[in-house]
């Protein structure tokens, strides 16, 4: 099952992102990685540019 | 050097990366830290109101949860009286207050942080062990026996290792035990699991042979 | 050490304060050594010093003094790296000094408190006084302000140097993390009836210090050891720096949730601790592979001459990329997954992970720094390791190394018996207590604790004389 009932005693924005197996930690990994990707391609374009 | 045009080796891209990192890990530790503040203020489910001292705890398994929850029953005195809102909280007050000044934490663990020289206290109230040792210190009620061990623990030894005599005054001694009533009214997502569940062994001396 | 308190070849005085940093450090190692003996044995004979010296003194002066020696040191480090990297002296140094005595002799007054009066009525007087009851933070309230108020002094000295001198990478991770590092310690300093919140912002403070902001300023004092002792490459170390930060602060932060499992806190931190803090070892791989991999690539640069300048100094730089990994990457991952640590939270197992972590993280590293103050006192070229400082990294390592292993069979102990088998609570605990193999590691803590503390005899005796012998060898 990938996503169970609320279970904890407080509904909130993160328990309910907690609801699966890995859910709330894997959406924020996701979102503190992708923006890297970004950088990444930024700084390559740059040091071309300087080459 | 050809590598040097490689965004794995330039610094800018490394700095900036942590940059975002850490500052996307500050927001959300802050973000997350309101949520939280919101769930465990005190008079909330998590951490109840001090007033919960009048009450009846229990410690039982959640089917939902998954785990054991705190259970908060019917009323029951406490030291012989229902407390008050504005007493239960001055009594909480002091109870905390006593368990700083004397350092319990650097012998017990609290919530399972602290020291390991001692048992756990995040459920003593409700440790079976009491029922034994009521009519070993000459108390009628719970709350008595635990002031009664707190102000002279040298005095009740049941294991080698003793608790020393913090000169604990009565006072203080009661303040502790609502304290400790308190604190196992926490819900700790289960933790301890299972508490004291090997107690049926130790009242067959120690086997489930017989 | 002590010989070069007033004539030295070092040519600045911040410098020289960082050495004044240095040897109150060691002595409150020494302190904190005699302090942990103490609480061993009265975890094998419980009426040693009982309602003399309890347990809860013995032990609450042996984490205090561990806590205060490493600032000390890290405080020492910081001047003596100052003009190193930015060039010039620390622009407030007759302030600076003025501090380090004030603070001296606020530690001095703390400790003598905790010594002879240990305890106070149940009042904020006593929270003001004499100590606030809170593991690894348990300095009075007065005592706290006094503290800020030095640090201030310290981040004034560091931050204007840093703004008026030449800028290094290296500095400038340093600056911005002592900022956090300092800042840190206000969360530790307010009192609440409420032990969630209480222990919530505890957490704060001892998590946020030892495996973000600390962790960080050893990647950092590291960057900077190895530039100074094998003329490793700045852009390289640099940019290692950088990954380092990324990644210590990128699953430290968060990873603070593996202490939000079981104190009140919601569920959903049961998965972001695991989930980041489980993250926490790479970065210490990485900065153990950066380490040798910097050591071996110098050790053939240079010819027939040997590359390394400070050899004491270089062999605990590694022996800390290794305890590093080990104590806190290994054994805190060990227990970080709630899975795991429902039975393992509050058991000796988690001493075993304090003490090899805080040891190989960050006591090696710091006396690393001292030879290096050292070698910059009496002017040595080129220190090599005497037979006193093989001695005192061999039995110190190998005492702590042995303590984390009957430690940890202690923990497995009380994890299974007390915790599994008996679901905790008072009699459960003096079960698993009464074991012969709890009593056994207890035991053998001891010995390796004492192991460690002849090391430590020599590790003085080195320090005090090696510079000396250097420089008659050269
Ligand atoms: C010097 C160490 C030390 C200090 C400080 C200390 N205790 Fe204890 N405590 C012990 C020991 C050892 C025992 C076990 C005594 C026995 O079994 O005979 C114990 C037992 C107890 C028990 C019963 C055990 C249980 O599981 O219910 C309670 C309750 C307790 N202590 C509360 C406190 C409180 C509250 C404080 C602070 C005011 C405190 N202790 C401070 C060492 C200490
Ligand atoms: C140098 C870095 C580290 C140091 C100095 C350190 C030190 C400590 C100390 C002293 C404690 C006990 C606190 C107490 O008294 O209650 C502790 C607890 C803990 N540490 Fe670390 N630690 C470090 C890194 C890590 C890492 C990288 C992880 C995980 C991967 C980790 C996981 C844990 C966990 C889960 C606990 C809680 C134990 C419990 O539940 O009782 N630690 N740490
Ligand atoms: C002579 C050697 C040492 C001895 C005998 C010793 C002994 C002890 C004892 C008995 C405790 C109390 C544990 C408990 O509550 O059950 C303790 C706690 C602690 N010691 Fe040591 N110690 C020694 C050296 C060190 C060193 C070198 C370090 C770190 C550099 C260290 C760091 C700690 C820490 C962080 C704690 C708290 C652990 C926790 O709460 O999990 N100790 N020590
Ligand atoms: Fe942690």
């Amino acid at each position: 099952m990938l996503f169970e009932p609320f279970t904890d005693v407080y509904p909130s924005f993160w328990g309910w992102l907690n609801q699966g197996p890995l859910t709330l930690t894997l959406f924020l990994h996701t979102v503190i990685v992708l923006p890297m990707f970004w950088l990444y391609f930024k700084e390559k374009k740059r040091l071309e540019q300087e080459k | 050097m050809a590598k040097s045009h490689s965004v794995w080796t330039s610094i800018r891209f490394w700095r900036q990366s942590a940059a975002w990192v850490t500052g996307f890990a500050v927001v959300l530790l802050i973000l997350l830290t309101f949520d939280t503040m919101r769930q465990i203020k005190m008079g909330g489910k998590r951490v109840p109101s001090p007033s919960v001292i009048n009450n009846h705890i229990d410690y039982k398994y959640s089917k939902k949860r998954g785990h054991e929850v705190p259970v908060i029953g019917d009323k029951e005195p406490f030291f012989g009286k229902q407390w008050s809102d504005e007493e239960a909280a001055a009594l909480l007050h002091k109870g905390k207050l006593t368990s700083q000044a004397k350092n319990c934490m650097n012998c017990h663990t609290l919530l399972g942080n602290g020291a390991y020289y001692a048992p756990d206290l995040t459920k003593a109230w409700l440790d079976p062990k009491w029922k034994q040792m009521m009519p070993m210190v000459g108390a009628k009620t719970k709350e008595e026996a635990i002031a009664k061990f707190l102000q002279h623990p040298e005095m009740y030894p049941t294991h080698e290792r003793r608790m020393p005599n913090l000169k604990i005054t009565p006072d203080e001694a009661k303040a502790l035990v609502a304290f400790l009533k308190h604190m196992s009214a926490i819900d700790t997502n289960g933790f301890p699991r299972g508490f004291s569940k090997g107690v049926k062994e130790f009242e067959a001396g120690g086997t489930y042979a017989h | 050490m002590l010989t070069s308190i007033k004539n030295n070849n070092l040519q600045f005085e911040s410098q020289k304060l960082g050495l004044m940093y240095f040897r109150v450090a060691l002595i409150l190692f020494g302190a904190q050594l005699l302090m942990g003996l103490i609480a061993a044995i009265q975890f094998m004979y419980p009426e040693f010093l009982y309602g003399l010296f309890d347990f809860s003194v013995a032990r609450m002066v042996h984490i205090n003094a561990l806590v205060v020696w490493m600032l000390y040191a890290m405080i020492g480090a910081v001047y003596y790296m100052l003009p190193d990297e930015t060039g010039i002296e620390a622009v407030g140094i007759g302030l600076g000094k003025l501090a380090f005595w004030v603070l001296t002799a606020a530690v001095t007054v703390v400790v003598l408190v905790y010594i002879f009066i240990q305890i106070g009525p149940g009042k904020e007087s006593t929270i003001w006084f004499i100590n606030e009851g809170r593991e690894y933070i348990e300095a009075p309230r007065w005592a706290d302000i006094g503290i800020v108020v030095v640090v201030l002094i310290f981040y004034y000295n560091v931050f204007f140097t840093f703004m008026k001198g030449k800028k290094t990478g290296v500095m400038t991770v340093m600056v911005a993390n002592l900022l956090a590092l300092a800042g840190l310690y206000l969360a530790g300093m307010f009192f609440t009836d409420n032990i969630s919140m209480d222990q919530y912002w505890w957490w704060w403070v001892i998590h946020l210090w030892v495996e973000a902001t600390w962790e960080v300023f050893v990647g950092t004092l590291a960057a900077y050891a190895l530039i100074k002792i094998i003329d490793a490459k700045r852009e390289i170390v640099e940019m290692w720096l950088w990954i380092e930060v990324l990644m210590l602060f990128g699953s430290g932060i968060l990873g603070l949730g593996h202490h939000y499992f079981w104190i009140g806190t919601p569920e959903y931190w049961w998965e972001i601790g695991a989930l980041f803090s489980a993250l926490e070892p790479v970065p210490l791989v990485a900065m153990f592979v950066h380490v040798l991999y910097d050591w071996g690539k110098e050790q053939g640069a240079h010819g027939d001459r040997p590359a390394i300048k400070n050899g004491p100094a270089m062999a605990w730089i590694v022996t800390n990329a290794f305890g590093n990994f080990l104590g806190a990457g290994i054994w805190g991952f060990f227990h970080t997954l709630p899975q795991v640590n429902i039975y393992t939270h509050g058991t000796q197992f988690t001493a075993a992970h304090g003490h090899l972590a805080f040891f190989g993280a960050y006591a090696t590293i710091l006396i690393g720094m001292m030879y290096l103050g050292v070698q910059g006192a009496y002017g040595v070229e080129r220190m090599k390791a005497t037979f006193k400082s093989k001695m005192a990294i061999f039995l110190i390592t190998f005492g702590v190394l042995g303590m984390t292993v009957a430690l940890t069979i202690a923990g497995y102990e009380q994890v299974l018996v007390e915790r599994a088998e008996l679901g905790g609570g008072w009699d459960a605990f003096f079960t698993a207590q009464a074991l012969p193999w709890m009593k056994q590691a207890m035991t053998w803590r001891t010995i390796m604790g004492v192991v460690t503390f002849i090391g430590f005899v020599y590790l003085v005796l080195d320090l005090l004389t090696i510079g000396k012998e250097s420089q008659k060898n050269s």
